[in-house]
């Protein structure tokens, strides 16, 4: 089990050292929000606000979604967990931001909580995966207990839907869907700006919360994110009526890794799936 | 209070009253859904879900849905041939809505029928249908999100409500509180007329209610919105509540309080309609205008749009802060922002 | 019901379409009513809007530029707007021809202040495109069962280049008049253009109004708002008799649908017409 003090102190540490030198202009952190079950990103950017760095098992949300709205340039200081470092390394390789613009403090973690129901979430969140990919100083141990978990155990299930019963069970799902955008909002890879459902000209689907606009607009996300989601689960932990949009994502993502025998943002030399082509990659694409 | 009728009914039993509602016009209640409770037209009495903490999204979708439309049209040359979406409003039954929400409704209307200029969709839906309220249960512990003792409203408040609802053990007790409520428990045979004993639990009831205690702070409208004029500027405090905003709609939409809108016309082959839909503050298009100019481009100016239409705007203009607590906003929100906090750290600068 | 449901279109017909500038991307659209009843229901004064509607594109609203003194028909001047955003109805609108039919929903929010701005000389001051509501109070003025219930008026309107010049004709004859001062200028002229050249800003200071007993009204891009304004306080015009009309994205049109929302107003019901003593009272995000 994760030492969530130790990491919150030796947090605190590194923040500290890194804005009193001035080697950054800001540390992604957590911070208390009403109370500490219920944490908030923070920017701090002074070395004054260190002291209200938390760090516990609902910091669950992916800080690299925050680094995009820096102007280029800026040095920034990351707390990444594993999810939040795969995050890190697409924006690397999408060339949203540089590396040594970067100071990634890396933690390791097992036990994060759903803070609604308080169950363990490490498969849904982390891709199976408890340490940080890339990261310059590491907040704690590695952990390296027990057999890693696939990510792709959930999905058990969903595989057993043929095409149809899937399209009846999305579109089932999607009629729920209040077009609050809180899924692009909450994830790391959606930085288009502005978003295809945006746009006014061509209009690519209709603003009200009806199945064909909604599943226009899941539709394309879905595909816009293929060989990208680094399956940190925060589209699903956003959305206020519990689609649970970490399905779709996790499929596509086994796909891709069958097909193409990478998986999204694991190291930073990788070329993204979808835009880089090999000899020996599989025909099933094209099926 | 006055004399009133107060009727009760045991829980198992409001299968019945809902069939009545039922055959009256529109019955809508929580009913249970994946994420948590939502108000929704009943089509079977068991879907009816009084177990319910609140629900997620707010009633206000029973008079300003999400989708509202006005007109139908099919282009053709020279012209479009258009016509007006009729509503065609059955009597509605809006059954099992918390006093926070309650109020939600009255700070709307002054929205709604401001300057004169009536909202035909909202006073068309407003006079067709009865709320019946539905205390908190007091014996639950209160959502930490919530603070609706801030905006001076009790857990078991009737006022507002047609007819109001208290739970008694295995009973729920109703209360005429308009004579449009009255004349509906009048019609409603299968509810037994109530006793000496369940008058004064209710009465004792809606006291209580008042005791029970949510988070609290004091605030004074014409303070706290005077407050907000005066940090209006003050990008140090907008920025640091921004800082975790992913500017995304949940908050809006969930709102009991929350109006704006957007008006489309979306066609499909065609046909179409021009409607209006639910738009948010939130999103970076708001404003945007055709000229390409944005007034509001960061996520701080538009959070502080939000903040200060609610606890300042809305003061100035209506003569009230435009929210009721009830911590929706809170809960939904997925980076754990607190508008609660934020006034509270406001009203200390 | 449904008779005042105020998001309902009315009917109207383009009656004419005039071309006012070179680049062929500002048109005059008249409407005319197809019902008789509408036609005595819209009653306006200058500095009011109204929604033009095309179903299928949508809703745009745009200043009338016709006076009340000329009925049966309600003029509407029209940039084909949008570089970053498309103006999908502006762009639809002109590409209709004379005798289609559109939808219109007004008149929408407040006039010009006529009865404050009565028994006082005016100052008129508008830039390129944005003169549309102006050209509306000025012909009201002029009209001539107005023209006695105000002093002296001052027109100061300006273009980048003569061809950007609207309403060309109508600003010949009241240079023509002498019950109007009309100083007209551009930015640059060309080999046929004998009039004046120069900023708007500039201008106004070389016309130097007094400000005794008298209102400005100013409209224009931001770029001249912001330099013409120091010009007028400096001339010792009070905040309160310095007028504008204010732009913001609408929708709705009538208050409710908190697009427009600039502090406690809506720039659609409670303007577009400010003060800048009003204006002040407003944060600073527009």
């Amino acid at each position: 089990m994760t030492n969530f003090k130790q990491i919150e102190e030796n947090l605190k540490k590194e923040a500290k050292k890194l804005l009193e030198a001035g080697s950054v202009a800001v540390v992604l952190a957590y911070t208390k929000g009403a109370d500490e079950k219920h944490p908030q990103p923070f920017a701090a950017k002074k070395a004054d606000d260190v002291a209200n760095i938390i760090f516990n098992e609902y910091c669950n949300h992916n800080l690299a979604r925050y680094i995009v709205r820096y102007a280029p340039g800026t040095k920034i200081a990351v707390a990444v967990k594993a999810a939040d470092s795969r995050a890190v390394v697409v924006l690397i390789q999408e060339e949203k931001i540089k590396r040594e613009n970067l100071i990634l403090l890396g933690i390791p973690v097992s036990g994060m909580k759903n803070q609604k129901t308080g169950e363990i979430i490490d498969e849904k969140t982390t891709g199976g995966l408890t340490n940080p990919v890339v990261y310059d100083v590491l907040l704690g141990e590695e952990i390296h207990t027990g057999k890693p978990v696939s990510p792709y155990t959930v999905l058990e299930q969903y595989e057993k839907m043929d095409k149809d019963a899937r399209f009846a069970f999305w579109k089932a799902q999607f009629d729920k869907c209040i077009r609050c955008y809180a899924c692009r909002k909450a994830c790391p890879m959606c930085y288009c700006d502005p978003c295809f459902i945006d746009q006014t000209k061509p209009r690519w689907a209709d603003k009200s919360p009806q199945s064909h606009g909604n599943l226009m607009y899941h539709l394309t996300r879905f595909q816009h994110l293929a060989g990208r989601c680094i399956d940190c689960g925060e589209c699903t932990r956003a959305c206020p009526v519990d689609i649970p949009l970490y399905l779709f994502h996790k499929k596509v993502a086994k796909d891709c890794e069958e097909m193409f025998k990478q998986a999204a943002g694991m190291k930073i030399e990788d070329k993204l799936v979808m835009v880089d082509f090999r000899v020996e990659d599989s025909d099933k694409i094209l099926e | 209070m006055a004399a009133s009728v107060l009727k009760k009914v045991v829980i198992e039993k409001i299968n019945e009253v809902a069939a009545v509602l039922m055959q009256k016009g529109t019955l809508i209640a929580p009913v249970k859904e994946e994420a948590g409770a939502n108000f929704r037209e009943i089509k079977d009495p068991k879907d009816i879900y009084l177990d319910y903490y609140n629900s997620i999204l707010s009633p206000k979708m029973v008079f300003f849905p999400q989708m509202e439309d006005f007109v139908k049209y099919q282009l053709a040359k020279p012209k479009a041939d258009a016509k007006i979406v009729e509503m065609n409003l059955k009597p509605a039954f809006l059954f099992g809505v918390r006093p926070c929400d309650v109020k939600s409704f009255e700070i709307l209307d002054k929205h709604f029928y401001a300057s004169g200029i009536i909202d035909t969709y909202w006073k068309a839906r407003r006079d067709n249908t009865t709320i019946i309220g539905y205390a908190f249960d007091l014996d639950k512990p209160v959502d930490s999100a919530d603070f609706y003792n801030t905006l001076g409203i009790g857990a078991a408040d009737p006022e507002g409500s047609d007819i109001f609802i208290v739970k008694k053990d295995k009973e729920l007790l109703l209360k005429g509180i308009t004579k449009k409520g009255e004349a509906l428990l009048g019609e409603l045979s299968m509810l037994e007329k109530a006793d000496a004993k369940d008058e004064k639990y209710f009465t004792d009831y809606v006291k209580k209610g008042k005791e029970k205690k949510t988070r609290f702070m004091k605030v004074d409208d014409k303070a706290v919105a005077k407050k907000y004029e005066d940090i209006f500027e003050n990008n140090e405090y907008w920025t640091k509540m921004s800082d975790a905003c992913l500017s995304c709609g949940v908050c809006t939409f969930v709102c009991p309080t929350c109006y704006c809108f957007d008006i489309c016309d979306e066609t499909i082959f065609g046909k179409g309609t021009r409607r209006r839909i639910w738009d948010a503050c939130m999103f970076t298009d708001f404003t945007l205008e055709t000229s390409g100019h944005n007034p509001r481009t960061k996520v701080s100016q538009r959070l502080r749009q939000k903040v200060c239409h609610k606890y300042s705007f809305s003061v100035r203009k209506y003569d009230v802060i435009s929210c009721v607590g009830c911590g929706r906003c809170t809960r939904s929100c997925p980076v754990n922002i607190d508008i609660y906090s934020m006034v509270e750290e406001a009203t200390k600068l | 019901m449904m008779s005042n449901n105020p998001y309902i279109p009315m009917p109207v017909t383009i009656t004419k379409i005039i071309n006012e500038v070179d680049t062929n991307d500002i048109k005059t659209f008249r409407l005319t009513f197809q019902n008789k009843e509408d036609e005595q229901k819209f009653k306006y004064l200058p500095g009011q809007f109204a929604e033009l509607s095309i179903f299928g594109k949508g809703e745009s609203p745009i200043g009338i530029a016709s006076s009340p003194t000329e009925p049966g028909y309600v003029e509407f001047t029209v940039q084909k707007a949008g570089v970053i955003v498309p103006g999908l109805v502006t762009a639809a609108l002109h590409d209709l021809e004379e005798g289609a039919e559109i939808g219109m929903r007004g008149p929408l929010g407040k006039s010009w202040p006529i009865e404050f701005l009565e028994k006082k000389n005016i100052v008129v001051v508008g830039g390129g495109f944005a003169f549309t509501t102006l050209r509306s109070l000025i012909n009201y003025m002029l009209h001539k069962d107005n023209r006695k219930r105000f002093g002296e008026i001052t027109v100061v309107y300006g273009a980048r280049n003569p061809g950007l010049l609207l309403y060309k004709n109508e600003l010949a004859a009241w240079e023509k008049r002498d019950d109007i001062k009309t100083n007209i200028t551009v930015d640059k002229g060309n080999e046929s253009w004998k009039g004046r050249e120069g900023f708007v800003p500039n201008v106004c200071k070389e016309v130097a109004p007094s400000p005794k007993n008298t209102v400005a009204v100013i409209c224009g891009p931001p770029i001249m708002i912001k330099f013409t304004l120091p010009v007028f306080y400096d001339l010792k015009f009070a905040k309160e008799n310095i007028l504008t009309s204010l732009e913001m994205r609408m929708k709705c049109g009538i208050g409710k649908c908190g697009r427009c929302n600039v502090g406690f107003k809506y720039v659609c019901s409670d303007g577009p017409v400010f003060s800048m003593a009003e204006l002040e009272e407003l944060p600073r995000d527009f």
